[in-house]
């Protein structure tokens, strides 16, 4: 079965009491999102894609039919041009192995061309009467390829008329419909033979006066009929009359002409497939089928050409449902006989939007299209970059594909600090609050153990974390205290509002701005503002000594900074850090905390001489 | 005995009877080995990784009664916590949900099921349900933190209710489903059908549907899957996924709950997947190697 999404299962092998010999067995699924020649397809089907849901809205009736074959039309170009480079390197893989990949692929790519053409015919286009018939000639001679090489060895060579494979050339373009080219070969032959002139030249007419069905409306389904019946009436006589009796190649394509089965079986290997003869076999017995007649014909043909013997392949099932207009049963083939959700996807997709898919209850509410497009979706989630357009995709899905993408996106390794903004934008776009936090979170996670102080603040910042904050503002505080400076200067200077996340980050942003402060030579301010991170309780005690000791050198300042009464202040704090310290602690106390207790109650108290004389002294005198 | 995929499917845990617990990196396909834990004086059961915004960390059970939470700090691995509070073999250890905090469940031999929450500064609180199951608790899976029914109905915007859930399934046959009330840990369901030792519980993850699921599988050869349509939790019914002819050992599901992957003696890993109709099918088995297969991870792994 191919229909699983990518996954990924270990298994340890397990050893039974002994030593186990433990094997991991990595197991995947879905290889093709790895193939890189298939990126272009994934990447160009997304674009159609997403046009397809953006201008659905604005049109109707004909027109609307006429943009989603353009769309249809699209998609198979796409699929055609990955073809192409497919080719293209498996004619250049010196490796056989890859050579061997590449050439699978090919065929498989060709596959679901065939089957999305024919799909376009039958469901989007709902070809009617008439222009259907052509339309299968169009699609015949688009795939069935295997006689191109023989027809251009004959047409380039010198006299064609006596190849060894001129009467196989002639058949095939009868074969398919093709009267012009026959015609022109034939008359090579004629210059050449002038005793087959007669015969020639009425085969050469019967050929040109064979009816077509016409696209446009020139002339009704029933006006063809008429005409075709008298045609096929004439070729009869012809035939009975023995006109082509003397020569066999002529007198077959004339029973060809009149839908003779045996005689168009027996050039069976000119048609290698049984939709070949299908089509064949309706140009010239039923020209003017009607879509729902096709199935009929298509069984009973794919019984004569393939016989008793060889049984249908996946392809050929898929392509009888497709005939028989069992559209469920043609995407259910197709799942099963794809490796991967992309094809089934994308053509379920359109054909929702030809509003040709019942609306079926799958057991979890959802319906058929969004089911295979979660699918596909998921699968895109495992590649590196392929993941982003997996968005999209969940974007479209209405019921589920918010959540799907919720699931996955936390899933998505942020190995680099682009890829994780890349996914923030992605979440914030769409209000995924919790994953917006959740990554925010594991990024300032990551810094911090990188010891990426600045980075980790910014996160959790982002993430507004106030808990990891604290912490963060913490390290920060100690790294001053231990370096004597602070480190991401930038982000401190600049945090504005988001310092009021968290007490610690506001205390941090503060002192900050008192160095600053100080270094501007702003003493005032700067002795203000470390006064009210002390009052007002923004520092938290363990660093007040700290800031005490920075208020020594504006202490010290031959000019007096600091008023009376934030003297008092200052010794009262002083005092208050003091006193808190039970007698053990006093004992701990190195020499350098009691001289540094010292030095401040001797500043404060010099201080306080000075302003008191400053303060009582008149103005001018 | 156990290998699990980190969150983004990068590294991968191994553990085994060596008394090791290894870690790979795993990108690229290819195996690198990272870290090589030694602490264990016993075959190590099982492993688990927490949710990445707590950092790199690992949590690892063993027969020697220990559970060992192991953390990356600038680069290396060491052990950052030391559990011993059982009195035999710690058989499974299941992470919360990150919404609740970095809370670690362990299942035991001797019965117990304790719970350590992490409350900062190196610090672990534990509460212990004893008795939890006769003869011993083999295996302890967390719910999902989403509301039942949370998809259908458009949530307020406030931070939800959670009510914590874990289930566990032990030598008595039994799957039990344990909720938090007031702080307290309470049993408030059984669920019986096995016959035979219950090895391994997963309960799925949810995208915010009415119904809960959980897979237990057993020494007697059957996985079963049990639901639960109402929010309330109270009642659960049993669906026989498949009967296998040895024991199986561990069920595991796929993030979105999609697919449930099923490991058991008979050498084979098997993925199951509910189709239309409400029955499983299985949509593929792996066969590889010789031994019992005894873990499956399901994880995306994430990288070229």
């Amino acid at each position: 079965g191919a229909s699983a999404p990518v996954l990924t299962a270990c298994v340890a092998g397990r050893g039974d009491g002994g030593p186990s010999a433990s094997r991991v067995f990595v197991v995947r699924k879905d290889q093709d999102i790895y193939i890189h020649t298939l990126r272009k397809l994934f990447n160009e089907s997304h674009g159609i894609f997403i046009g397809l849901q953006r201008s659905e809205e604005e049109l109707a009736g004909k027109s609307r039919k006429a943009h989603l074959v353009q769309v249809s039309k699209n998609y198979r170009s796409v699929i055609r041009a990955c073809m192409e480079d497919m080719h293209q390197a498996a004619i250049s893989a010196r490796d056989p192995a890859l050579q061997n990949q590449y050439s699978t692929q090919v065929s498989i790519l060709s596959a679901m061309e065939l089957i999305w053409n024919l799909c376009e015919i039958l469901f989007v286009e709902a070809a009617a009467a008439g222009p259907l018939l052509l339309r299968l000639l169009d699609w015949v001679r688009l795939h069935v390829c295997d006689v191109d090489n023989m027809v251009r060895e004959v047409l380039s060579s010198e006299d064609p008329s006596k190849h060894e494979l001129f009467w196989n050339v002639v058949d095939v373009f009868v074969l398919q419909g093709r009267m012009d080219e026959a015609r022109h070969l034939l008359s090579k032959e004629a210059s050449a033979n002038p005793t087959s002139v007669n015969m020639y030249r009425i085969l050469d007419d019967l050929m040109k006066k064979m009816p077509v069905p016409s696209l446009n409306a020139t002339q009704t389904l029933t006006e063809m009929e008429l005409k075709w019946q008298h045609w096929h009436e004439e070729c009869q006589r012809y035939l009975q009359d023995g006109t082509f009796a003397s020569n066999s190649h002529m007198e077959s394509i004339c029973k060809i002409l009149l839908g003779d089965e045996d005689a168009i079986l027996e050039k069976k290997e000119l048609m290698t497939t049984w939709y070949h003869f299908l089509v064949t076999r309706l140009l010239y017995s039923h020209p003017t089928v009607k879509p729902m007649e096709l199935r009929f014909y298509a069984q009973a043909c794919m019984d004569l050409f393939l016989g008793v013997e060889c049984s249908p392949e996946p392809l050929d099932t898929i392509l009888m449902a497709a005939f028989e207009f069992e559209i469920h049963q043609v995407i259910k083939e197709c799942s099963i006989a794809l490796s991967n959700w992309w094809f089934v996807a994308h053509l379920t997709d359109l054909l929702d939007h030809c509003k040709l898919l019942q609306s079926h209850n799958l057991y979890f509410g959802s319906n058929m299209r969004e089911f295979l497009l979660l699918e596909y979706a998921s699968g895109l989630f495992s590649h590196h970059s392929l993941w982003q357009l997996g968005v999209d995709y969940f974007d479209h899905c209405p019921e589920y594909g918010r959540v799907y993408l919720e699931l996955h996106i936390e899933r998505i390794p942020l190995n680099t600090e682009q890829k994780a903004l890349k996914v923030l934008r992605i979440c914030e776009q769409r209000q995924m609050h919790e994953q917006v936090r959740s990554i925010c979170k594991i990024m300032a996670m990551k810094a911090l153990r990188n010891n990426r102080l600045g980075s980790a603040l910014s996160w959790s910042i982002r993430a507004k974390d106030a808990a990891f904050a604290t912490l963060i503002s913490d390290r920060f505080l100690k790294d001053y205290c231990e370096r004597g400076s602070f480190s991401d200067l930038d982000l401190i200077d600049n945090l504005g509002p988001s310092m009021l996340l968290s007490d610690r980050l506001t205390f941090l942003g503060k002192y900050r701005e008192f160095h600053r402060l100080y270094g501007e030579k702003r003493f005032s301010e700067a002795a203000r503002l470390l006064l009210m991170l002390m009052t007002a309780h923004i520092a938290p005690c363990s660093f007040w000594m700290t800031l005490l000791t920075d208020a020594l050198p504006l202490l010290e300042q031959k000019e007096v900074i600091f008023s009376a009464e934030q003297t008092y202040e200052l010794m009262r704090c002083l005092e208050d850090l003091t006193a808190g310290k039970s007698d053990k602690q006093k004992f701990q106390d190195d020499n350098v905390e009691t001289m540094k207790v010292e030095m401040l109650r001797l500043a404060l108290a010099r201080n306080l001489a000075r302003v008191i004389v400053k303060e009582g002294t008149l103005e001018g005198s | 005995h156990d290998a699990q995929m980190d969150y983004y499917g990068t590294r991968l845990a191994t553990c085994s009877s060596d008394r090791s617990v290894k870690i790979f990196d795993v990108r690229n396909g290819g195996q690198i080995l990272i870290a090589d834990l030694r602490g264990h004086e016993g075959p190590v059961w099982q492993v688990a990784w927490a949710h990445p915004m707590y950092g790199n960390i690992l949590a690892s059970c063993s027969y020697d009664r220990k559970v060992i939470v192991w953390k990356e700090e600038n680069g290396t691995w060491e052990k950052t916590y030391e559990y011993t509070g059982h009195d035999s073999s710690v058989n499974s250890v299941c992470w919360a949900p990150h919404d609740y905090g970095l809370i670690l469940a362990c299942g035991s031999s001797d019965g117990a099921i304790s719970l350590l929450s992490y409350t900062g500064d190196g610090q672990w609180e534990v509460k212990k349900i004893s008795n939890a199951h006769t003869i011993g608790c083999n295996a302890v899976s967390w719910a999902p933190a989403v509301v039942p029914g949370s998809l259908i109905e458009q949530p307020s915007g406030q931070k939800p209710n959670y009510i914590k859930r874990f289930a566990s399934g032990g030598c008595d046959n039994l799957v039990k489903i344990w909720k938090e009330e007031d702080g307290q840990w309470k049993e408030e369901q059984k669920l019986e059908a096995h016959s035979d030792w219950v090895r391994d519980v997963a309960w799925a993850p949810s995208i915010g549907l009415p119904t809960s699921t959980i897979a237990s599988c057993s020494q007697d050869g059957r996985v079963f899957i049990w639901t639960c349509d109402d929010a309330s939790g109270n009642s659960w019914s049993p669906k026989l996924l498949h009967k296998f002819n040895d024991v199986v050992w561990h069920v595991s599901w796929s993030i979105t709950a999609n697919i449930l992957a099923v490991s058991g003696g008979d050498n084979k890993v098997t993925l199951w997947k509910e189709s239309v109709d409400g029955l499983w099918a299985c949509i593929s088995d792996v066969n590889k190697g010789q031994g019992g297969v005894s873990a499956v991870a399901e994880g995306q792994q994430n990288e070229q």
